[in-house]
């Protein structure tokens, strides 16, 4: 494993490799399970942003922070806690759902974090990693250090490479350096629950909640087969079902209590309602973006999959005649997290998203065997296939990152 | 004119061929489709940056996306530049075409082509307005976030090209935070679709870096976005200051609070002025800065957080708060400020610059602002958005008077390097275009711009999208 | 935004007005959004920002109009709606007016064009010419159709489909001054006019019965007529001023001999022109005090009747989807007053969508510009009857003939309904 110690470090690295062919895995602390990729070629050697690390710039005053890309994100969510900040796009957590693959000793980075694009379930409002990324330092394929974006919320100056860094996976550039947007932390927050939805109704209820103005800041069904898994097993219990959907409300403490009263008031026409209150409630959003539901300790294929949020809950009961599948749904159904009983099923799942609407699929967990055969991330169309690989020639013309990971 | 900045020297080869280019064109599109009498060709020589004018080769007006990727296939075949046009509105000559360029206009392309409240998504042909799609959706409780001033004329498609701003995007986020999927002509008439309902798309995040490309990289000809369910109640409200630098510092203030407003807009005194002339909204004439701070949600949340506000704006010795009392009242004040731009014709000419600084510079900068006007012995007047440090100074000038002319396009260049060394940015929603391009050097190392070209030649190897913008000419390899 | 006319181009004073027009305008296009050709054939040629591109460009060169210039100055409405929106002020009536004057001096339009003009300069502002050729088109109706199909012969189709089905009696004598019921409280002219006269009477007869009950005294001189839109809209000028000054004359005379409160306007098409006479004679030394005062006078019917405090009345439970007129809305910027009457007066109103736009009729557009004319009036009958209305309320004759020939719901003049509530006879198209 390469560790470079300075950004100028990591461009004579990079540099090298790209004059001797020599390929590179870029990874923060490796503990997302996609560095790991197989590769097509057999020489490849991992380099690690985790020395880059540290805090930058940081004026809470201006809700920006500037950080080295291998600080690890706890370093990062300490100093913002301390302000009463928060990174609002919640970056979930891989190492629980990986099983064996997971290390809990090793900690994830920020680079990492912006590097995949995760994002957590106020995605709605609060959007991806990649909208709260202002800026970043990065070294190309041909050991260039770059400079894209700046700390300023609105900026169009120029192609904006930040967004296309951001969820390429270590396979365009090295991250050195990320400047993102912060937000205070609401000091409130409620989640009301509905019990005894099927998917189908959820999908519908999780619809009406979104285009009310109380402004829903997480919207997710559980189905019976994974709620005891959330809160330890502690959501209250109601008759008739066992089926949760949970929709979040922060802000101002009088502000979330009004909303809440109106939305449980409405949502009481789909099913019975309950109330959890903060506590409860951060805890269960929390085990919501980790995936807490196939912290399972399994190798069992895992998915993530992106489609529109009406469509997630049409997809899993169309697959379900034809697979083993166990699922739950965030951001209103248009994330789905499925576990594949037996096979990985890549072919059948990405054939069904293409007939609801599209949408895409990507191998979050799965063996060695079953990585070799189905592919981790979503085939493209032709022509975009092939207007990412010349994207990519242009930021790694001697293709020296990731080979073959993506596009 | 002056004409400090350069285009590309035309393509001979192009000139040469122009009846045999505009009898191609002719072939491949409906008659009413292609523009090229010569008087028909001079409203198109510019856009809303009109210091800088050229004439086009011709224009197209397509009403499909196969008649535009039939243009794309043809001009690239052939090596003609293509200009794309949505409305014409752009602030840093976006649009402006040159002598040997096709303006690709999407006028005509216009139509909502679908609303899936489900999903709440609007899916838009390119040249709808941007106002349209929320005004469309208002009898069902929905709105588009993104409102650039211009949203009553300028386009989705335009909007996407510069990445649009506006003032509520303190809380909602720009036009790349609001887009969910284009259809794309890529320059070789190919037709590829980035995105879609899903919230976030496959593979490089090609969409990010379309938005804002400013018609480099590809005709958006349909575009996917989100609604957003209206909030129950908005309230715009007026706080005027003595000077401009407390009302910057009372901004700063406001956001160190940890209040994120939906909107913190600010106008000088001559910016005050103006917009009251045209708009009638009741802003006081009476104090040398204003903020308009916008809170929403329901009557007790509104009152909660503006309680907080004031106390915050006494801190900065706030002279006068008024809250408005009707929606007929809010919309005024909107309306002012909205048409602030071009209500300043009322009084001179101007140019208006675009650059974003970090809030704890805001007042450093506009105190410096005045003083790099002051010395080229001219006026300005500034209205912005001052929650996310976007400003928008207004230098006036008289446009009959060349060297005047001249004086506020260097005036303006010291403004946009002042933004960038506070911190910030030369464009924070206007764009390039041609106006700032010559300063990217001031932002960008030669590395950088390197890097950024090499990315659009991935799209478009042979410059043929609105080549004279965004890059300086020197340079390009 | 920046100009290049020379000094000697400068000495004509239509050219000077003309630049310090131009010179307001930034370009920032706000205008086009607003413009019902734009919005409908979305070329910017046709669209405020464009046309004024065109202007500047022929008057700058000092060039005669040519075929393109007139092509997309005639497609304007002049509905005046980018005036509304221009966030500069830019007086776009008066460079579109200089404009038209230009063409009509300096270009030859084609033949069957000049002719058809020529015929309804002639015919239109002459109320007994007028009914003679409505009577004849009776006759032509049925051919209609067969006529439309020769493309020359459009605009003569068109206008023999937008004639009256049927025709009122020709207006009994209203000439002189109408008595009042009891305290007199004011005295007014009001604007027999031409072209509205003898398509509908009845607007006139219930605006004198409805002031006569509120005590004004209503006056409708001898020798006044046609306002001069008509010709004025066409450029031609000199008959714009000469119709004018006779207007100016009568009522000049009148407020000699009793004085007059107001110049009471129904059609808010021609209110929009004599407001203007002031600007039209200013270069006219004997003319422009006078018509300035005369300008000052004039009032559409419902600004006026704003003024008189009328009683709210029950509620009637019929529905009025209101459509403000673009002389009204852009032209004179009326917007509320006639929706206050009617709601006081006991209707439920409504907006319907897209109001800012024309529904086609401007003048003799709906003649020269059927196409164009066709679309804006569909889109407009579209808009009002998504409201559900019972009864469609304007101000203006050329809106209610171009509307009215497009749905079956009954459309009538304003003044109409507001006689009706304050105890004057139901409309004539209520009835049955």
């Amino acid at each position: 494993m390469l560790i470079p110690n300075s950004e100028a470090d990591a461009a004579y690295v990079i540099r090298n490799a790209a004059a001797d062919g020599k390929h590179l895995s870029i990874c923060g602390g490796n503990t997302r399970g996609l560095a790991r990729l197989p590769a097509r070629s057999g020489n490849v050697e991992p380099i690690s942003a985790r020395s880059l690390s540290g805090m930058v710039d940081y004026d809470p005053a201006e809700m920006v922070m500037t950080v080295k890309a291998g600080t690890p994100v706890a370093q990062v969510e300490q100093a913002l806690a301390a302000n009463r900040q928060m990174m609002a796009f919640e970056p979930m957590d891989h190492r629980g759902i990986l099983g064996p693959h997971g290390n809990p000793s090793v900690e994830p980075t920020i680079g990492g974090v912006f590097a995949a694009n995760v994002s957590g379930p106020r995605r709605f409002v609060a959007g991806a990693a990649r909208d709260s990324l202002l800026g970043i330092r990065f070294v190309n394929g041909r050991g260039e250090i770059i400079r894209a974006g700046g700390r300023v919320m609105k900026n169009v100056t120029g192609l904006d490479l930040v967004k296309l860094l951001a969820g390429s996976q270590g396979t365009l550039g090295f991250l050195t350096e990320v400047t993102f947007r912060v937000l205070p932390v609401p000091p409130m927050t409620q989640t009301i629950v509905i019990f005894g939805l099927d998917d189908q109704t959820a999908a519908k209820a999780m619809a009406a909640a979104m285009a009310l103005p109380v402004e829903v800041s997480g919207a997710a069904h559980l189905p019976a087969s994974v709620r005891s898994r959330f809160l330890g097993g502690a959501l209250p219990e109601e008759p008739g079902g066992g089926e949760a959907t949970v929709l979040r409300l922060e802000g101002l403490t009088a502000s979330v209590e009004v909303r809440a009263q109106k939305l449980a008031a409405i949502m009481e026409a789909f099913g019975p309602v309950a109330r959890l209150g903060v506590d409860e409630s951060r805890i269960l959003w929390r085990e919501i973006r980790d995936v807490h539901a196939y912290a399972d300790g399994s190798e069992k294929p895992l998915w993530r999959v992106s489609v529109a949020p009406s469509a997630g809950a049409q997809l899993v009961a169309a697959l379900r005649l034809e697979a083993g599948i166990d699922a739950f749904y965030d951001w209103q159904g248009g994330l789905v997290w499925m576990r594949m009983e037996a096979e990985a099923e890549g072919d059948l799942l990405r054939r069904m998203i293409r007939a609801f609407g599209g949408g895409h699929a990507t191998l979050i967990r799965a063996s060695e065997v079953v990585r070799a055969e189905a592919p981790t991330f979503e085939p493209q169309p032709d022509a975009v296939a092939a207007l990412s690989a010349r994207v990519k020639a242009k930021l790694d013309p001697a293709g020296i990152f990731g080979p073959g990971k993506m596009g | 004119m002056p004409e400090a900045i350069q285009f590309l020297p035309p393509r001979s080869e192009v000139l040469s061929r122009r009846a045999a280019i505009i009898a191609d064109l002719a072939g491949i599109l409906p008659a009413d489709c292609v523009i090229h009498e010569g008087r028909e060709l001079v409203p198109f020589e510019t856009d809303a940056f009109i210091s800088y004018r050229r004439l086009p080769l011709a224009v197209v007006l397509p009403r499909t996306t196969s008649q535009v990727a039939a243009v794309m296939k043809y001009c690239h075949e052939n090596g003609i530049p293509v200009v794309p046009r949505g409305a014409g509105t752009s602030l840093s000559g976006g649009a402006i075409p040159q002598e040997d360029a096709v303006v690709l206009g999407l006028s005509r392309m216009a139509r909502i082509l679908e609303l899936d409240y489900a999903n709440r998504t609007a899916t838009v042909q390119a040249g709808v307005t941007n106002l349209n799609i929320s005004d469309t959706v208002a009898v069902d409780g929905f709105f588009y976030a993104p409102d650039p001033s211009s949203q009553l004329a300028c386009t989705i498609g335009g909007n996407i090209g510069m990445n649009s701003g506006g003032a509520h995007c303190l809380k909602y986020g720009v036009t790349t935070n609001n887009l969910l999927g284009v259809k794309l002509v890529l320059v070789d008439g190919q037709v590829i679709e980035l995105g879609g309902k899903h919230l976030d798309a496959a593979g490089y995040d090609l969409l990010g870096l379309v938005c804002g490309s400013e018609g480099q990289l590809g005709i958006v000809t349909e575009a996917t976005v989100r609604l957003i369910a209206r909030p129950e109640g908005a309230r715009p409200v007026l706080f005027g200051f003595a000077t401009s630098e407390q009302a910057g510092a009372c901004v700063a203030g406001i956001i160190a609070s940890g209040i994120i407003p939906v909107a913190i807009e600010f106008m000088d005194k001559p910016a005050i002025e103006i917009c009251e002339a045209f708009a009638k909204a009741g802003y006081p004439l009476d104090v040398g800065a204003l903020l308009i701070v916008e809170v929403e949600g329901s009557e007790a949340e509104m009152d909660a957080v503006l309680e907080n506000i004031v106390e915050i704006a006494r801190r900065h010795e706030v002279m006068t708060v008024r809250e408005c009392q009707s929606a007929t009242e809010a919309a005024l004040i909107w309306k002012g400020r909205k048409s602030a731009f071009g209500a300043t014709g009322r009084i001179a000419d101007y140019i208006c610059m675009d650059g974003t600084v970090p809030l704890g510079k805001l007042s450093y900068v506009l105190k410096k602002t005045s003083e790099i006007t002051d010395s080229f012995g001219l006026r300005v007047a500034n209205v912005f958005h001052a929650g996310d440090g976007n400003m928008h100074p207004l230098i006036l000038f008289n446009a009959n008077d060349p060297e005047e002319a001249m004086k506020a396009e260097e005036a303006g260049n010291e403004i946009l390097k002042l933004c960038v060394d506070a911190g910030g940015c030369l464009t924070g929603e206007h764009g390039v275009g041609i106006e700032k391009r010559d300063l990217m050097r001031h932002q960008y190392t030669q590395a950088e711009l390197n890097q950024q070209m090499a990315v659009r030649a991935a799209f478009d190897e042979d410059w043929i999208l609105n080549p004279s913008k965004v890059f300086p000419l020197e340079g390009r390899g | 935004m920046q100009t290049s006319f020379t000094p000697e181009q400068l000495e004509d004073p239509h050219v000077a007005e003309s630049e310090k027009i131009l010179r307001r305008c930034v370009h920032c296009g706000f205008c086009t959004a607003t413009c019902p050709t734009y919005v409908t054939l979305g070329n910017e040629l046709d669209s405020p920002r464009g046309r004024i591109y065109l202007i500047k460009d022929m008057l700058e060169n000092g060039r005669d109009a040519d075929e393109e210039v007139v092509t997309h100055i005639d497609r304007c409405l002049s509905c005046l709606s980018c005036v509304t929106t221009c966030p500069s002020g830019v007086d776009y009536m008066h460079l579109v007016d200089h404009a038209r004057i230009h063409i009509e001096n300096t270009y030859k339009r084609p033949l069957a064009d000049r002719l058809l003009r020529s015929l309804l300069a002639a015919v239109l502002p002459y109320p007994a010419r007028f009914r003679a050729a409505l009577t004849l088109a009776k006759f032509g109706r049925p051919f209609a159709p067969l006529i439309k199909r020769v493309k020359a012969l459009q605009p003569l189709g068109a206008m023999l489909e937008l004639a009256p089905k049927t025709l009122g009696n020709a207006s009994p004598a209203m000439r002189g001054a109408q008595p009042v019921k009891g305290i007199r409280r004011g005295r007014v002219a009001i604007l027999a006019g031409c072209a509205q006269s003898v398509l509908d009477p009845g607007i006139n007869e219930a605006t004198i019965r409805l002031l006569a009950r509120f005590g004004i005294e209503v006056v409708v001189p001898e020798g006044e007529g046609c306002c001069g839109a008509l010709v004025h809209h066409m450029g031609r000028e000199n008959e714009a001023l000469d119709f004018a000054r006779r207007n100016v004359d009568v009522w000049t005379r009148q407020i000699e001999k009793g004085g007059l409160d107001a110049i009471i306007i129904t059609a808010s098409g021609c209110g929009t022109t004599i407001k203007d006479y002031g600007h039209m004679l200013r270069l006219d030394p004997a003319y422009a005090e006078k018509a300035a005062r005369i300008s000052a006078l004039a009032k559409d019917i419902t600004e006026y009747l704003a003024t008189l405090d009328l009683l709210p009345q029950e509620p009637k439970r019929l529905t009025v989807a209101y459509h403000s007129a673009c002389s009204m809305q852009h032209g004179q910027k009326i917007t509320m007053a006639p929706k206050l009457l009617l709601k006081a007066a006991g209707f439920a109103v409504r907006d319907p969508a897209e109001g800012h736009l024309c529904c086609g009729s401007a003048g003799t557009y709906n003649i020269l510009q059927p196409e164009i004319s066709a679309q804006l009036k569909v889109r407009k009958v579209k808009n009002i009857e998504a409201t559900k209305p019972d009864i469609i309320a304007t101000g203006n004759i050329g809106c209610m003939t171009q509307i009215g020939s497009g749905t079956a719901i009954p459309i009538v003049h304003t003044i109409e309904l507001l006689d009706w509530a304050y105890g004057g006879p139901k409309p004539g198209k209520l009835k049955g």
